[in-house]
């Protein structure tokens, strides 16, 4: 799988997605004066790359990734996606929530083309194109089936389609497959590392599960506790798709050093 | 890869294990249908049994059988036809005007902090005054005329379906409009397809309650300063201790608001689809 390789090569292709975290802060109004959700971070994304986002709860993980969608406004320092700062949620920036958030009086592919709507399409290419992107996750035949009547992957499978198929630049998931079981999530896992694959956005991924992070991710970030700021960071280049037990040892290490880090021996000795 | 979260077919209706191996679904619905007939037959049995034993005067309490005969009593004199067309007419008159305004103005007060901050406080203000102490103002502002019972029924209605829509405008989830902000759609589209849907229950909720209130309000506008409708009926029935009378008019009414709910809802269950279960 050559596309590990491309990563850190790749910044001149025309379908961008650099992320400038610049010096960022963000607050927020509490009981007894303003809370500091996430200490002064300073980061990029480079175009194409997959960067997992590990982290305590209430860590300000999911802080970081709601000021990259635009719905949050950081305290001091500035983000920019491509050099235009980034002023409020966009199309170029696509967000998969852990709750779905599909749209329940749309069945599937009508939550599809509610995207697809602003480029001002003829009807007929863009029910074509929802059911193009919908066959993507392998739910063609689900098209006009409405969420309640799907299940928590499906569910999380018709979001993908949606947000894939406005094409973003950047696509930010926040805890996407939190709600599944282990095994629809290792589906899950599959399906997003093919769907990226072929559309190559800049992925942050937040995430509280360190196997998930380390088999997904060319990146780790990992996080302290709150105020949240990025502590430790770690390249992988193994090939995917990533198993445990075939990888050598390294990922393993790599697990054991963040587990470490996330739960300090202490803490673990407490509670037993 | 489809196969790991297809294994249950969420779109299954559940059945309750209890009963499903009992009743077959046909006999289950007529069992529905079926239950509050049981309570009618129940109610009119103990009604019958006291008016057949003559313990209560049939001036205070008549037997159903009296109450029949002025049903029908009513119907061939006529004045019973021309009682519910205008009571009707009423009660959808000024159902329509409230709910109209209701949901634009929740609308409104839910998407538009300026019209909230103006209006907010002062309509809050007014929930609490019960349509029955509007009839006086309504009579010296309309006259005895239908304005004044346009006015009392819409002016309940209205207050109802407007605290309705404007909360369920404040309950849109913030998921929803992240969502739909980065998919890229406009605040026009925004509003039609995500916000109207997400606050429909809300507003529905508030429709179904404004046709129970418009029935009640409208029975206070009757009762003061009308010359015909079901309210003034009743009103005219105490004169001449015509219990029976009133009974009938009763019962009559309690059909009507059942049967305007029962289509409310109807019409709600199809429009909001998607909140059932």
């Amino acid at each position: 799988m050559a596309e590990d390789l491309m990563t850190d090569t790749h910044k001149t292709d025309t379908q961008k997605g650099r992320v400038e975290i610049d010096d960022v802060v963000i607050r927020f109004k509490g009981r007894q004066g303003p809370v500091t959700a996430l200490a002064r971070t300073s980061h990029v994304l480079e175009p194409g790359t997959f960067t997992a986002l590990i982290g305590p709860s209430g860590c300000g993980k999911s802080t970081l990734m709601n000021a990259i969608a635009g719905f949050v406004k950081p305290s001091e320092g500035s983000l920019r996606l491509d050099g235009k700062p980034i002023a409020g949620p966009s199309p170029e920036v696509g967000v998969i929530f852990q709750q779905y958030a599909l749209f329940p009086w749309f069945t599937a592919l009508n939550n599809v083309r509610y995207g697809l709507k602003q480029f001002g399409l003829p009807q007929r290419e863009e029910i074509d194109r929802a059911r193009a992107a919908l066959a993507e996750v392998g739910l063609e035949a689900h098209a006009d089936k409405y969420p309640q009547q799907l299940s928590g992957g499906m569910k999380q499978r018709v979001a993908i389609a949606r947000t894939f198929a406005v094409g973003p630049k950047v696509l930010l998931m926040d805890e996407p497959f939190g709600a599944l079981d282990a095994q629809t999530r290792l589906v899950m896992h599959e399906l997003l590392l093919n769907i990226w694959r072929k559309h190559r956005a800049t992925v942050l991924f937040v995430t509280h599960d360190v196997d998930e992070a380390l088999l997904l991710s060319d990146h780790v970030q990992v996080m302290s506790q709150a105020p949240g700021r990025l502590i430790r960071h770690y390249h992988l280049t193994q090939q995917r798709p990533r198993a445990f037990s075939r990888s050598g040892s390294d990922l393993l290490e790599i697990r054991d050093e963040i587990l470490d880090l996330l739960h300090p021996k202490t803490d673990l000795a407490d509670s037993l | 890869m489809a196969v790991t979260d297809m294994s249950e077919d969420p779109t299954k209706a559940r059945t309750s294990p209890r009963i499903a191996p009992f009743l077959s679904q046909g006999a289950k619905w007529g069992a529905k249908a079926g239950l509050p007939l049981i309570s009618f037959a129940f109610i009119l049995g103990i009604w019958a049994l006291v008016g057949a034993s003559g313990m209560v005067k049939e001036a205070i309490f008549p037997a159903p059988w009296s109450v029949w005969s002025a049903t029908v009593e009513m119907w061939q004199n006529g004045t019973l036809q021309t009682d519910l067309a205008k009571s009707l007419g009423r009660a959808g008159v000024g159902f329509g005007i409230g709910a109209t305004l209701g949901v634009a103005l929740g609308l409104l007060t839910g998407r538009v902090a300026l019209v909230r901050t103006l209006l907010n406080p002062f309509l809050n203000l007014l929930r609490p005054i019960p349509a029955i102490a509007l009839v006086p103002v309504a009579i010296v502002w309309f006259g005895i005329g239908e304005g004044s019972k346009y006015f009392v029924v819409s002016y309940t209605v209205f207050l109802t379906v407007w605290f309705n829509t404007h909360h369920g405008m404040e309950y849109v989830p913030e998921t929803y409009l992240r969502a739909s902000r980065s998919l890229g759609a406009s605040r026009m589209r925004e509003f039609l397809t995500v916000v109207l849907p997400a606050a429909a229950p809300h507003i529905f909720a508030g429709i179904r309650l404004g046709v129970a209130l418009a029935f009640l309000s409208l029975v206070a506008a009757e009762l003061s300063g009308a010359s015909s409708g079901i309210g003034f009926r009743l009103q005219e029935a105490r004169q001449y201790v015509r219990t029976d009378r009133m009974f009938s008019l009763l019962i009559i009414l309690g059909i009507l608001g059942a049967v305007a709910d029962l289509i409310v809802h109807a019409i709600g269950k199809k429009l909001v689809h998607w909140e059932q279960g």
